[in-house]
């Protein structure tokens, strides 16, 4: 039996868009080697936590009672001593020269006040220009002074004789106990890398036939034009399925991410994902007339999608009607695919959602953008 | 204008180079229109979307004790506005609620809770987070630790009460905290994304303008050969490149002003330093991301090429080295090296002072000063590499 004449059509494609592709080793680079290199760096550079920040004190009360919290409050790592201040007013000026993330402020009768039992109160300044910083300098005076607050609270009780309850929450933290943020962050940045290798690509290299007019001179052969896409995609997603097993070694050998759930689910996830994102190239490329354009078009359609994918920010803590358009987004189904399989072990049962999701949108995207453009070349 | 000496007609070439170029993104205004849309859909994404706040999450409770203080604990925790609660099950469910994705956090409270309160003893609870997203995971800890504080104060008011401390308590049975801090946090005293990400973003968004438009548009100059014809005129070489560059600069500093506008207009994002310092920052920075895109775009002669070159030396550093989302401070030192030669991450700092702190050259000379060094080396290299390629 002969093989049917599109198949023979979808060979002559793919034989030449292979040779193609492998024709230029710089291309090779920037679909393998630079997202490997984005991804380690990525990894290394995105952490939330903070320690060691500049402080400022202005210890206007100079009792035994401030210079003992005050020790106490920088003895925890997370604030430094950084500079001495006279007054309230020089305080803040050391945070406006940024020569402090902020100020620790002990009016006078600070002492006094404590002794006595009243109300003694303590000024924090954050600047705030920085919110990592601001919210981490923020959070450790909060707690440290809340902390002394029941202390004293308690010993008040126990020196009149009374009884001190107090109740204590231990957390304990699943699937990531020491709460690192490259565990979850590294497979959400893979998951962007992906858009950028096949999204950007495929608009570009097809914005580039259309601009040297070589598309033109394929179309008067008699390949269909849905041969020629399936054929110019299918290097793509092997390029992209080999960029997932890249990326998943460098993960579980330099971060030490886990693999706890079934990799068939995640395979079968990768593969729809990689669909919905060639199929947003195409589609961004019968809109665009230059390799200028497609490539603005692929980074307007990326930056939103990865921002509103919830691997960096919460979906939870977005309005309404923009949670809504995360539903449209392949990035948040794939990222939460992602989290799911390696970090919580979850397969099949917990995740077909997110498969399901992916599959409509794959379809979807690949339907309409083949639609557009068999009828941008008609 | 007749009679005009070299130096003048040079000028006048430019101008014509750069108003050819301006006709060439006018005739197809996409990219222009691309390249200010931008900067509105990001700022509104960064606006309304991007918050790193507890909201909604999930809450599982597990209540083993069922006295009035257990009780008491849970509803503390329902009644905070970040949690909500969806289910009450056994404690041995939370990983299965976990993985359905159907709550993010468990309350565990055992038997024999309510009675070591009432013997004055400490009262244990357990809080089972899901740590798959560590940031939010923190963020909750830190809440629910919170929160158990407040119920523990609560807890030595009502012993107070109960034991008609009068005295130890502060005369009114209520057991006041001896202690209190009061926090302000300067500059963004409601701490809205909108007011923290304007100064990183404009980084970013002129870094990909200034950097990556410029290097595919003399890319594809070199693409198409059309830069071998560009010689072959009248018009000097460099002459060519500072006319292509030139409607790029003013695009670049369009999107700055176009982003400062937009937040203060409707974000409230203040402006309290000197709109000029503003523009000359933009300035030194654009021209060296120019440079950066000139020497990009005679290294590669390819657009795709170019792109990657552009997003890999210039995007995503300015995204994630500038310590416009990730603190620098903490990175590894190699991390922390690299960062020093990312002009993004001087820009992000001269425009956080700017723009929050009103900061003016006194103490921001340090940044305008590595940035300039950028600009100068950057542009000194592309043009060394450029003669050598034309020559």
């Amino acid at each position: 039996m002969s093989p049917s004449p599109l198949a023979i059509q979808y060979r002559a494609v793919l034989r030449k868009e292979v040779r193609q592709t492998l024709r230029d080793r710089r291309v090779i680079f920037m679909l393998v080697a630079a997202p490997l290199i984005q991804l380690v760096v990525f990894g290394f550079a995105a952490n939330f936590d903070v320690d060691d920040l500049p402080t400022a004190v202005a210890d206007l009360d100079r009792s035994s009672g401030s210079r003992e919290h005050l020790r106490r409050l920088l003895a925890d790592g997370t604030l430094r001593a950084a500079v001495a201040a006279r007054s309230a007013e020089e305080a803040d000026q050391f945070l406006d020269d940024d020569r402090a993330a902020l100020a620790l402020v002990v009016p006078p009768g600070f002492g006094a006040d404590l002794q006595a039992g009243r109300l003694a109160r303590v000024q924090v300044l954050v600047n705030g220009a920085d919110p990592v910083r601001a919210t981490a300098a923020a959070s450790a005076a909060t707690r440290f002074f809340a902390e002394a607050a029941q202390e004293g609270a308690a010993a008040r009780l126990r020196a009149a004789g009374l009884r001190a309850p107090s109740v204590v929450l231990a957390p304990r933290v699943l699937y990531n106990p020491r709460l690192r943020t490259s565990l979850y962050i590294v497979p959400g940045i893979m998951a962007m890398l992906l858009v950028v290798v096949t999204t950007i690509v495929t608009a570009m290299g097809l914005a580039r036939e259309r601009e040297q007019g070589t598309l033109e001179q394929v179309l008067v052969t008699p390949i269909r034009p849905v041969v020629l896409l399936a054929g110019k995609m299918t290097p793509f997603v092997v390029i992209g399925l080999f960029d997932v097993l890249l990326a998943l070694t460098a993960m579980t050998w330099i971060f030490g991410v886990p693999v706890r759930g079934p990799l068939t689910v995640l395979a079968l996830g990768s593969l729809l994902y990689l669909c919905s994102t060639l199929g947003m190239g195409l589609f961004i490329s019968t809109v665009s007339s230059t390799q200028q354009q497609s490539f603005l078009g692929g980074v307007l359609f990326i930056i939103p999608a990865s921002l509103l994918s919830g691997i960096m920010t919460p979906i939870r803590a977005m309005p309404p009607w923009l949670r809504a358009a995360t539903w449209a987004n392949p990035l948040r189904f794939y990222g939460e695919l992602m989290r799911g399989v390696l970090l919580r072990g979850s397969g099949l049962a917990e995740l077909w959602v997110q498969l399901a999701v992916l599959l409509l949108f794959g379809a979807g995207i690949l339907g309409l953008a083949t639609a557009r453009f068999r009828k941008t070349l008609g | 204008m007749s009679g005009h000496g070299p130096a003048a007609r040079a000028a006048l070439r430019v101008w014509a180079m750069a108003a050819k170029e301006v006709l060439h993104i006018r005739r197809d205004p996409r990219t222009l229109v691309l390249a200010l849309v931008m900067p509105i859909a990001l700022l509104v994404i960064f606006g309304y979307g991007v918050s790193f706040d507890l909201e909604r999450v999930p809450l599982a409770v597990a209540d083993g004790d069922r006295t009035p203080a257990s009780r008491a604990l849970v509803s503390a925790f329902t009644a905070a506005g970040e949690l909500e609660l969806v289910a009450r099950t056994g404690p041995e469910r939370a990983d299965e609620l976990f993985r359905r994705g159907e709550a993010m956090a468990a309350l565990v409270v055992r038997p024999g809770y309510g009675r070591d309160l009432l013997r004055g003893g400490t009262g244990r609870a357990q809080l089972l987070v899901d740590g798959a997203d560590p940031t939010t995971a923190s963020a909750l800890a830190a809440k629910a630790d919170a929160l158990a504080r407040a119920e523990g104060l609560r807890q030595l008011s009502a012993a107070g009460v109960a034991g008609a401390a009068g005295i130890a308590a502060g005369g009114s049975g209520r057991v006041s905290p001896p202690l209190e801090a009061r926090t302000w946090i300067r500059y963004n005293p409601e701490a809205r994304s909108a007011v923290f990400m304007v100064p990183g973003l404009t980084g970013f968004l002129m870094a990909l303008v200034a950097v990556l438009l410029t290097a595919l548009t003399i890319a594809g100059e070199w693409e198409r050969g059309s830069m071998e014809a560009l010689f072959a005129s009248p018009v000097g070489r460099f002459e060519v490149i500072a006319g292509k560059l030139l409607p790029y600069l003013g695009l670049g500093l369009a999107q700055l002003l176009l982003v400062v506008l937009v937040g203060v207009v409707a974000f409230d994002v203040p402006m309290r330093g000197s709109a000029a310092l503003l523009v000359l920052f933009g300035l030194v920075f654009l021209v060296g991301m120019l440079g950066q895109g000139l020497l990009i775009s005679v290294l590669t002669k390819n657009q795709l090429v170019a792109t990657q070159a552009g997003t890999l030396s210039a995007f995503i550093p300015s995204l994630i080295l500038s310590g416009a989302f990730f603190p620098v401070e903490n990175m590894p030192a190699a991390l922390r090296a690299l960062s020093a030669a990312i002009p993004a991450r001087y820009l992000v700092h001269a425009l956080r002072g700017i723009l929050l702190q009103g900061t003016g050259l006194r103490v921001l000379w340090p940044d305008l000063l590595a940035m300039t060094a950028f600009a100068a080396v950057v542009l000194a290299v592309a043009t060394a590499r450029f003669e050598r390629r034309v020559a």
